[in-house]
């Protein structure tokens, strides 16, 4: 493992539009990028044996996850040509419709950016240790898997 | 031998965070047969452990002070 820092992506509550929007305008310095890929994973208001979900509550092994993101993070950019990555991933209550994921990736030209990106998202879903407890309307609530 | 158990998703659900003192368990693959011995539920439960940050993939040594972490399958994003 290298000797860069690990970065911290775990996030209070819901990642907002006025972040993601100060995210991109934060790159509009950086004139050799000429492609951006974002991925927003939102929760979905999901029907369950007759219950909507209302929100998912998510909790991590933070230290592990982030031992593992900077692992995966390495591999990226060595895979592809990146100028940037940012990863963002909320903990605790998120509400159907809020967002809950904020992948973001540049580079020069867009495949690297496209690609990378799809791969983050596949391997943040499978690969870190982050739970989602899915809450429903009345309270109740079940523990979500990944498909 | 004190270890640290905690535990997360359904799991947690199941067993509280906790140090034990255990006796004659002196690998990973001993504190799986204790703790599902000791919760049977988890037998029925797909899960892995990770010790001192590190998942288990394959039996590893226990030493006093360790901390293990049941972990069920991950559903972030």
């Amino acid at each position: 493992m290298s000797e860069k820092k690990i970065k911290n992506i775990f996030v209070a509550g819901p990642i907002t539009p006025d972040f993601i929007a100060k995210s991109i305008a934060n790159h509009g310095s950086k004139t050799g990028i000429g492609g951006h890929s974002i991925f927003m994973g939102q929760v979905r208001m999901d029907e369950i044996d007759g219950k909507l979900v209302s929100a998912i509550d998510y909790t991590a092994y933070e230290a592990l996850a982030l031992n593992k993101m900077h692992e995966i993070r390495e591999e990226i950019f060595s895979k592809y040509p990146l100028s940037c990555m940012h990863i963002h991933h909320s903990l605790g209550e998120i509400t159907a419709g809020e967002i809950c994921l904020f992948v973001f990736t540049s580079s020069k030209h867009r495949k690297p950016a496209i690609d990378a990106c799809n791969e983050l998202v596949e391997r943040i879903k499978a690969e870190l240790p982050i739970w989602g407890k899915e809450i429903f309307a009345d309270s109740s609530h079940q523990w979500k898997e990944n498909i | 031998m004190h270890i640290e158990i905690i535990s997360f998703g359904k799991i947690s659900e199941l067993m509280d965070n906790q140090t034990i003192e255990i006796e004659g368990v002196g690998n990973t693959d001993e504190l799986q047969q204790y703790l599902e011995k000791k919760y049977p539920a988890l037998k029925e439960m797909k899960y892995k452990l990770a010790l001192n940050k590190n998942i288990v993939q394959q039996n590893a040594q226990l030493k006093n002070h360790d901390c293990i972490a049941i972990m069920p399958p991950f559903s972030g994003g």
